[in-house]
């Protein structure tokens, strides 16, 4: 549980359109995310106003509410810039507003950048936040390089295949291992979730349409959670994780078996689909 | 661009690995005289013949070509298998394509031109890690090997001085210590790549292995490595009988002997090996390394002896070690006194732009962004020419 009692916030995080502006999220404290959308648009703005001055007055709590997640740095800072095409362009070929923004940056107070991000040319974003999920007791380098040992696993596979194949089937075989990656987590991704909600004293499964990032997250979470906890013990990570990549994108193997449970649990669900109020 | 650099590289060649020693004014038709003393079932990948207009003096020209060693010879030429990740690559690739680079050229040249009745001189592979020492190594092998000579090759001397289970105290001196396995294991590899010369050489004393069981004069030398395989806890005395041997008589002419070990620094290191008393052993102790460091000397002619350091495998070596007197100690330094020293650096730009050649033709290189210049300039950046970084990199890209 982690309370700011010396901020004592808490600020609900906003069901979208409203996107957050970066800096403060909180959450329903022990239960699940979607609790968060339940706090109302005119404490919501309060809050915000509030923490945009960095104001530590006192402000009134909410029981039950605490802010989680938050950011050291207030909403001015904007984000950094990585890509370096943006700053190759020639002075000439920028539009006013471009301009406007470059000028803008130069007086504006800037975020640092993570130290996992870079101006490469082969950075993956998805492949990224893979990593970070994968990483444990903040071991970065031995995450990327398991990961680096799966994507080579994959390559391998798929070439084998390759050169087992006859000519017709040599055009179907894919050995691009970021296509593969991408495709695999794309078909694991549920398309419809299921969130408890408390009604008369008891927690009801409730269907609900996800958000892109959560679809994106458990697609990631039951890939990670099947390959660390379903396989043998001495099998490597980047073995088991090749596997199962290759199963997920050819639609097959125990993480799709679970979206689609998902989806028939929904699906026997659909009577309690009234009990959503957003 | 694109015509120089496919001029550069044309598809892999399935030649001579010698054929890069005689380019020049003999052109194509010396291309063909060599393609006549191939196996026959070799045939050169299409694009792979020299352009026409090719300068004379072009040793240098075919510096950055790949050129492919037949897949059948592989297991006869490395029976103990080749280097981990070009293991990998071979059977991923189906293919085994070596590219062709200064130092492995200047050996070749060095060899082509041994003079047999002078005392073998030892050449010594250093440099950076991942810079291709042992795959220089394997390409000399791989060119004595066609050339016929007879190849005792210790693909790791590591190996033979660390993580050693089952040492055994030497029948034959009491001081000394027997390694069964490693023994037995490099005489089956001798055994699979030097089959023809078994029968054909014949030893030169009578070697009683114990009351029942001997080996007479004038036996192949084949009956002493069968002895060494049969009978585990004599392997070590049949290395050292085999080495023996074939230094005294590589001196007649009957054939040409090439000593190739891999981690030669290990031979003058240190062990970390432990007596009965715990307390750990020096080199010396272990028959198998007596034997070779007796090998490596130059007190034989009729061969050469080329050796690589290493200090991926070696122990209690700084990580920074590349030069020959670090890694070999004042005593290896000494004995190995006086070698060739062939330093084996980086890619140059040349190379470096062969090797992602090879790699997309092989459509290695999947990402999108490998095939541009940007992506070249980062892998560039990112590898800094090192031939080991660069194939770990592009190996999941």
């Amino acid at each position: 549980m982690q309370c700011r009692t010396d901020l004592g916030l808490c600020v609900a995080f906003p069901p979208s359109p409203v996107t957050r502006s970066g800096t403060q999220k909180a959450a329903f404290v022990g239960s699940s995310w979607p609790a968060k959308m339940a706090a109302p648009a005119g404490k919501l703005a309060r809050g915000w106003s509030v923490l945009a001055l960095n104001l530590r007055t006192a402000v009134p709590r909410l029981p039950g509410l605490t802010q989680v997640r938050w950011s050291r740095y207030s909403p001015e800072y904007r984000d950094p810039q990585t890509d370096k095409e943006y700053y190759r362009k020639p002075l000439a070929e920028l539009t006013e507003e471009e301009k406007c923004e470059q000028e803008l940056r130069k007086t504006q107070l800037i975020k640092a950048a993570p130290a996992a991000k870079t101006s490469s040319v082969f950075e993956d974003p998805v492949i990224s936040k893979f990593i970070n999920m994968m990483m444990k007791g903040g071991n970065k380098v031995l995450a990327r390089s398991l990961m680096t040992q799966t994507l080579e696993a994959v390559k391998r596979k798929q070439f084998e295949k390759y050169h087992a194949a006859s000519a017709e089937e040599q055009a179907t075989i894919e050995r691009n291992p970021y296509t593969i990656f991408h495709q695999a987590l794309k078909n694991c991704e549920p398309v419809i979730g299921l969130v408890p909600i408390l009604r008369g004293g008891h927690f009801y499964q409730v269907p609900v349409p996800l958000p892109a990032r959560r679809r994106r997250f458990l697609a990631m979470k039951w890939m990670l959670t099947e390959c660390r906890e379903k396989k043998h013990r001495r099998t490597l990570m980047p073995e088991k994780l090749s596997h199962e990549l290759l199963e997920a994108f050819h639609n097959q193997g125990p993480v799709i078996k679970k979206k689609h449970d998902m989806h028939k649990m929904a699906e026997a669900n659909r009577a309690l689909a009234h009990y959503r109020w957003w | 661009m694109l015509n120089r650099v496919t001029r550069l590289v044309p598809r892999a060649r399935q030649l001579d690995p010698g054929h890069f020693l005689h380019g020049g004014p003999q052109g194509p038709q010396g291309l063909a005289v060599h393609l006549d003393d191939q196996v026959p079932d070799e045939s050169p990948r299409a694009g792979s013949r020299p352009s026409e207009d090719d300068p004379a003096g072009a040793g240098e020209q075919r510096e950055g070509r790949h050129y492919r060693i037949p897949l059948q010879d592989l297991p006869t030429v490395f029976p103990h298998g080749l280097p981990r990740r070009f293991g990998l690559q071979v059977k991923t690739f189906n293919e085994a394509c070596l590219m062709v680079r200064r130092p492995a050229l200047e050996l070749l040249r060095y060899l082509d031109g041994t003079n047999f009745a002078h005392p073998a001189v030892r050449y010594v592979l250093y440099g950076e890690k991942g810079t291709g020492k042992t795959l220089s190594l394997c390409h000399v092998i791989h060119f004595c090997a066609k050339r016929d000579w007879l190849g005792v090759h210790v693909p790791d001397a590591h190996q033979w001085v660390k993580s050693c289970r089952g040492l055994l105290r030497s029948a034959y001196s009491r001081q000394r210590f027997d390694q069964p396995v490693e023994a037995s294991s490099w005489l089956k590899s001798f055994k699979t790549a030097n089959e023809r010369f078994l029968s054909q050489i014949k030893i030169q004393e009578t070697y009683m292995w114990n009351k029942r069981e001997s080996t007479e004069k004038g036996r192949p030398l084949g009956e002493v490595v069968e002895q060494g395989l049969t009978r585990v806890k004599n392997a070590t005395d049949a290395v050292g009988i085999v080495l023996k041997e074939l230094k005294s008589q590589s001196c007649s002419g009957a054939f040409r002997l090439l000593v190739a070990v891999d981690g030669a620094n290990a031979l003058w290191g240190r062990t970390t090996l432990k007596r009965e008393d715990k307390s750990l052993m020096a080199p010396e102790e272990l028959a198998l390394v007596h034997s070779l460091r007796k090998m490596v000397r130059n007190d034989w002619h009729g061969g050469a002896v080329v050796l690589a350091l290493s200090q991926t495998g070696s122990l209690f070596t700084p990580r920074m070690a590349c030069l020959p007197q670090e890694l070999l100690g004042k005593e290896g330094f000494d004995a190995l006194d006086p070698f060739v020293p062939i330093l084996v650096s980086n890619y140059s730009p040349k190379e470096f732009e062969s090797c992602v050649q090879y790699y997309l033709e092989n459509s290695w290189l999947q990402h999108e962004k490998a095939h541009t210049e940007e992506g070249k300039k980062e892998l560039l950046f990112l590898s800094d020419a090192n031939p080991g970084q660069l194939e770990r990199l592009c190996a999941y890209l």
